[in-house]
């Protein structure tokens, strides 16, 4: 695209103009560089997008990732219970917690989800989700699957599912960067590096990587002056800044184009910081009573500010109860008592989360997913007839001691994955799982492929939908071929 | 304006029909009714092979030729009911039907003609292709006459760009002024701006070559030019100090000897030569790939890596289509991506075509047989030796024009040929390209000569292109360099040069200085061999005994620099804090390492596994040295010595990881030396050490450092895959984090603290020395009237803070131009 400016002009009025003519054009101002969207000729010998994006039933997503293999048979996929009793054997258990009722007569989860419980007449429950088995479990390489669709390696960098959104579908709210990232650390914990591979653009550069905000209650700081300045000295800089840009003598010597677009980039991070927008940050700023009903932690808090980011208009959000090695969901010992902490931090916030955007009459184009990168069993590694290495801490065939009840292997044949508002059906169980070990998806398995097309389907976005890099065709579901599962849209 | 006619869309699909016209006869023939040529194929081309034909290939689909077509079962020859693009042409499903809902369908007539064709065996003429014909690139140096000197503009680069710009009726672009070349030179060799200091002595130098002298020095600056081009080098070769893989030992970093090459400036056969066919596992990083635990696709294969890592690196050859099925895109194919793998294989490889074994094993080979052919029943190292020798053969123009080309396009902001990895484009001017490639054989493979050679031209010496737009529009026309942004390490670089905040340590594991000969005369060892209890009185330790020597020590600050030096005989495994540091085959080939980046604050533990070698008892030792530079200046020597302790139970390690150790610590027991080991040893042990002990620290810079938030932002990529240029965009998240990243605005606060501290003789010094150091420029008129405003007559911290960070956002600072 060529842009008219009048070198004469002071750079502030050219950048305006610069602005207007790429709204004009059409262009995000959040779009730029190097792959570029697959296009094909017309009749007419235009050069049009090559696939027909379908009619979202979604604007916004917010993914509500449990990190650390959430266990389906201590959540949302009871089998038979065993209390915990010294000497029992280990294989004897399926689920460590009894199974209670549900706003929908014929789903029932597990004790401890009572909230959740209450709104899953909202839900379609996918109770048959089944992954990859990649013969040795490193969380962080299953989490890059689901969420880039791709299994690492790969010879490109492939990007995180919240980047596709960002790219193709660009931000909702110009000032709300499209892709925020809440609650994972990514210095400082294990498999940090490999937790930051997939936590990215990819190719498609940083201007649609994530922004991350690993402290909900540090948000508002991310979208502030830096520490210790005062709004009016921000303000007095950005001035100086401008005035100086303006008065460059130098402006003949370089490219209007790459000044034109790093202008634009300050541009939005400035507006994005003077915007009345930037309050959606500051968790701090909602009602005490609200605030509340959210603060279960971190993760909490994590809830509350993805429901105020999605408010405000962001396009995706991804809040985490964090995949720390260990912690959490990834339970090697000691699961029972953990997951029951863990169902105290989720059950509150994530119930809250849909009542809210539904009261404020967002849920039927929010997308709101709860998944995790695998389920969790009491004896099966990886999946059945797997070799994969069992990384159970006990390894004995009785229980001796409260701290061996739980599910402490890794299990990929059968997980579940909630799914609310975005155009889903409501009160809906899709898929099943044997009622004995092994506890594989019997009915209706949905692979991370077809999911990530539902997903997708759901936000506008084609499976097909194709990016030309390095001259090679790149496909938002592998070569294309994920296919929505038609019988979750409502 | 004269613009190079691009020739149109239709004209360049120009498919490869030349054979379908000798064959089809004969096809025709065979095929009883069926005339592929003038029947199938125009019905295949109107409909499908714009999606899946020449270099596409939609859903991994493509019907380039019969071969393609067949695979993955898409259709059965002699069953059109079976077959599956019959039934998709068939479908009136919208998710599946071909082609797609918005093109238009076939006719009955055309299907039934499909049908038929695959009812009588899909009948294929010999040789036809829906490929399109491409540019097929020369492979042999070429040497092109130049064309004559004009207004005694001699430099070869000048002799070919003005006869190519008279030719087109083109101005030259003008000339840059003396303060804006030191800006770009100095950024472009050691990645810094030149101090004020440095510019007011270049201005006020008389001497007409004093360009040229400028140049020189920056190119003799070793650990400038080594910590600037290591950014360059580690993205190509996918080096960093940290990322996927090295948690479970499955990647190893090549950052010292990187570094050591770069600091000599190694000559670049012999450079590529070590990192193909290492001679030491110190550059094996390299060719060594990222390998995960678990399962990983066959065309992710650690072999298929290092296929395609090394044509990538150092032929501009994407092998990564066709390390899955031939190329849809170029030339290459299966066959030949897996040839070049089983160079490296050391397992009996088997061709995988889209993650499904195809029944044949590959045999190594390569991608030029007409330069040579490598052995395929010799073993591992020396194929790979092979292999290294004819990616450096003197008939093999395609390395040197690869690598001149990556080295103009950091200097002049676009590659002869673009894109940088897509060395099989036609160039924009094959002189050019090929008269850089034979300069680099001429100066034997001296990487520095070219980047002078371009450097002194009147064209780099120039203005850069205005361009308005981005990316590649229509056919390129050159009109000067083209303006970069700063790398993420030049803007860290600039930011710490000016504000004066570099951190006083680094972290990349690399010898940063040259081994002063004064120092080197007067220094003493004081590592003594040690060994477990079977050396004791001098006895001879039994054949392969393998017992741990251990030194557990304490640090009370930052490593500054430091390195070590060990040998064994017969050989060892270094751990460092248990991770897998260093290993040693030979007692007379001592290793070193560089330790910043590996030790911390506190406890910390060396620990080597060391083995005995031989079929009798023989004498066993280990030595050690290690010399540290801590951050309060305190220099801390660790040398093996009866202080340290042994063990004899081994622990389980793997993936790079010591292993809990059991067993109980005994005290080392001393060995008296064989002669022939102090003689072999001692020169290299004080050598390696003297780099590291003594000397003038330069500013720790951007590139030494593990990559953290800010530089990520600003485009520094992970190093997962090969890199080869960094985005010339800033992205908004990158501006919001110039806003307001902690880390940015720290290192201005305290700038803006140093510089208000300093003597001025008023605003004006202060403004012109901050904008000489930023911009290599005063300010004008009316910038100084701004700067007064705000900085007023005595400039407090705060004001030169704001200042500081209303230039560094500017995009004239932010530029390479």
């Amino acid at each position: 695209m060529k842009l008219e400016t009048d070198p004469q002009a002071p750079e502030r009025i050219v950048r305006r103009d610069f602005l207007k003519q790429l709204a004009a054009a059409g262009a995000a101002a959040w779009m730029a560089g190097e792959p570029t969207l697959a296009l094909a000729k017309d009749a007419g010998g235009k050069e049009t997008p090559k696939i027909k994006q379908p009619e979202p039933t979604a604007d916004s997503c917010i993914l509500i990732w449990m990190g650390g293999g959430m266990a389906a048979p201590e959540t949302f996929d009871p089998k038979r219970y065993l209390p915990f009793e010294k000497g029992l054997e280990i294989k004897k258990i399926l689920s460590t917690f009894p199974a209670i009722d549900t706003a929908v007569d014929h789903i029932k989860i597990c004790e401890g989800l009572e909230n959740i419980a209450g709104v899953m007449d909202r839900a379609t429950l996918i109770r048959s989700a089944v992954q990859a088995d990649l013969g040795s479990i490193l969380h962080s390489r299953h989490q890059y699957h689901w969420h880039t669709g791709y299994v690492p390696p790969q010879t490109v960098a492939c990007p995180h599912l919240g980047a596709w959104m960002a790219k193709v579908l660009g931000p909702r709210n110009p000032v709300i960067p499209p892709f925020i990232n809440i609650g994972q650390r990514l210095e400082g914990v294990g498999e940090k590096e490999e937790l930051k591979a997939f936590t990215t653009a990819g190719f498609f550069g940083s201007e649609f990587g994530p922004m991350n905000l690993p402290y909900p209650k540090d948000a508002a700081a991310a979208v502030q002056p830096p520490k210790g300045m005062t709004a009016g000295r921000f303000a007095n800089r950005a001035k100086l800044f401008r005035k100086l840009v303006d008065q460059n003598p130098n402006r003949e010597v370089m490219s209007d184009y790459q000044r034109q677009s790093m202008l634009r980039s300050l541009e939005n991070a400035d507006r994005l910081i003077a915007s009345k927008d930037r309050e959606a940050f500051d968790i701090g700023l909602e009602p005490k009573e609200s605030r509340e009903r959210y603060d279960t932690g971190r993760f909490g808090q994590g809830c509350l500010l993805a429901r105020r980011l999605v408010e405000s208009g962001a396009r995706f959000v991804e809040v985490t109860t964090e995949y720390v090695p260990f912690l959490h969901w990834d339970t090697h010992n000691d699961g029972h008592t953990t997951v029951d902490r863990v169902h105290k931090e989720m059950d509150r916030p994530i119930a809250q989360l849909i009542l809210d955007l539904e009261e404020r009459g967002l849920l039927d184009r929010t997308l709101v997913i709860i998944a995790s990168e695998f389920s969790r069993d009491a004896m099966i590694e990886g999946k059945p007839g797997s070799n994969a290495n069992d990384q159970a801490r006990f390894k004995g065939d009785k229980m001796t001691e409260l701290a061996h009840y739980g599910l402490h292997r890794h299990f990929t044949g059968g997980t579940n994955v909630v799914m609310f508002g975005g155009g889903m059906k409501k009160g809906f169980l899709y898929g099943k799982t044997a009622d004995e070990r092994p506890l594989v998806a019997v009915e209706n398995p949905v692979s991370i492929m077809d999911l990530h097309a539902t997903i997708m389907t759901a936000m506008g976005i084609s499976p097909k939908t194709e990016f030309d890099i390095e001259g090679r065709p790149f496909y938002v579901t592998q070569d294309g071929k994920g296919k929505p599962v038609r019988e979750l849209f409502g | 304006m004269f613009v190079n006619q691009k020739p149109s869309k239709s004209s360049a699909r120009f498919w490869a029909l030349a054979a379908t016209l000798a064959f089809s006869a004969f096809g025709a023939i065979a095929a009883g009714e069926i005339d592929f040529a003038h029947e199938v194929a125009p019905i295949l081309r109107k409909h499908c092979v714009e999606c899946h034909g020449g270099e596409n290939a939609k859903g991994g689909f493509s019907i380039n030729t019969r071969e393609l077509f067949l695979d993955d079962e898409s259709a059965t020859p002699g069953e059109a009911d079976q077959s599956l693009f019959i039934k998709l042409i068939r479908s009136t499903d919208p998710e599946e039907q071909m082609p797609p809902e918005k093109k238009s369908r076939l006719s009955p007539a055309e299907i039934e003609k499909l049908e038929k064709w695959v009812n009588a065996g899909m009948p294929w003429d010999a040789g036809f292709s829906f490929t399109r014909r491409t540019y097929e690139p020369p492979l042999k140096p070429r040497r092109p006459e130049l064309p004559p000197i004009v207004d005694g503009r001699a430099n070869p680069v000048d002799r070919i760009l003005d006869a190519w710009l008279a030719e087109r009726g083109l101005p030259r672009p003008a000339p840059i002024d003396d303060a804006q070349f030191l800006r770009r030179a100095s950024l472009d060799l050691i990645g810094l701006p030149p101090t004020p200091e440095e510019l007011d002595a270049f201005l006020a130098d008389r001497d007409p070559a004093k360009r040229a002298k400028a140049l020189r020095r920056l190119l003799d600056d070793e650990i400038g030019y080594a910590d600037h081009w290591l950014t360059f080098w580690n993205d190509l070769l996918r080096n960093d100090y940290t990322g996927t893989g090295f948690i479970t030992g499955g990647r190893k970093q090549i950052s010292e000897w990187l570094y050591a090459a770069l600091t000599a400036n190694m000559p670049f056969d012999q450079f590529v030569r070590e990192l193909i066919a290492p001679s030491t596992p110190a550059s094996k990083g390299y060719i060594d790939g990222i390998k995960w635990r678990g399962n990983v696709s066959a065309g992710q294969a650690v072999e298929i890596q290092f296929a395609q890592s090394i044509s990538q690196s150092f032929l501009g050859i994407n092998l990564k289509c066709a390390s899955c099925h031939d190329s849809f895109i170029d030339r290459w194919k299966l066959d030949e991506s897996y040839g070049l793998a089983a160079v490296y294989s050391t397992r009996p490889l088997e061709i995988s075509r889209c993650d499904k074994p195809v029944g044949r094993v590959a045999k190594a080979a390569w991608l030029f047989p007409e330069l040579g052919d490598i052995d395929p029943k010799a073993e591992q190292p020396e194929r790979l030796k092979q292999l290294a020798k004819l990616m450096t053969h003197p008939e093999n123009g395609r390395t040197t024009r690869t690598i001149v080309n990556r080295l103009w396009a950091q200097l002049m902001g676009r590659g002869i040929v673009h894109p940088l990895d897509a060395m099989q484009t036609a160039p924009w001017n094959a002189d050019l390209l090929d008269t850089l490639g034979v300069y680099l054989t001429d100066k034997k493979y001296d990487l520095k000569a070219v980047l002078e050679l371009i450097a002194t031209s009147e064209a780099y010496q120039s203005r850069c292109e205005i361009q308005d737009h981005g990316g590649e529009v229509g056919a390129y026309v050159y009109q000067g360099p083209r303006s970069r942004r700063m790398t993420a390490e030049q803007f860290m670089d600039a930011l710490w040069l000016i504000t004066s905040t570099a951190p006083g340590t680094f972290d990349a594991p690399v010898f940063r200085g040259r081994v002063d000969e004064a120092v080197l005369k007067g220094m003493r060892l004081q590592g003594q061999w040690i060994w477990g209890d079977s050396a004791t009185g001098g006895k001879a330790s039994p054949a392969g005994e393998e017992i741990l020597l251990r030194k557990v020590f304490t640090l009370d600050g930052e490593v500054v620099r430091g390195g070590a030096v060990m040998t064994c005989d017969n050989s060892f495994v270094l751990y460092i804090n248990g991770r897998e540091a260093a290993r040693g085959d030979s007692w007379s080939k001592p290793q070193a390492i560089a330790l910043n980046g590996r030790l911390k604050k506190g406890s910390n533990h060396f620990v080597l596994r060391a083995r005995n070698g031989g079929k009798a008892p023989n004498a066993a030792g280990l030595l050690f040295e290690a010399n540290l530079r801590m951050s309060d200046g305190a220099a801390i020597v660790i040398a093996s010595g009866s202080d340290w302790q042994w063990n004899a139970k081994l622990p389980k390690s793997r993936e790079g990881r010591l292993g809990a150790v059991g067993g109980k610590w005994e005290k080392a027991i001393g060995v008296q030396a064989k002669p022939v080991w102090n003689e072999a040893v001692s020169g290299k042990f004080k050598n390696l050490l003297a780099s590291v002990a003594h000397g003038e620290m330069p500013m720790t810079r951007a590139s030494l450092m593990k990559s953290d938030f800010l530089m990520r932002s600003l485009g520094r990529p992970m190093r997962e895959q090969i890199v080869s240029s960094r985005p010339s965009e800033l992205s908004t998240l990158a501006a919001i984090d110039l806003h307001n990243n902690a880390v940015f605005a720290d290192a201005l606060a305290r700038g803006g603290r140093l510089l208000a501290a300093r003597n001025w003789s008023g605003t004006d010094e202060l403004a012109d020395y901050i904008y000489r150091f930023t911009l290599a420029r005063k300010p004008t008129n009316a910038e100084r009237a701004t700067i007064h405003e705000v900085l007023g007559p005595e400039p407090k911290a705060e004001a030169v803070e704001d200042l500081l960070w209303a230039i560094f956002l500017k995009p004239e600072f932010m530029t390479v131009r």
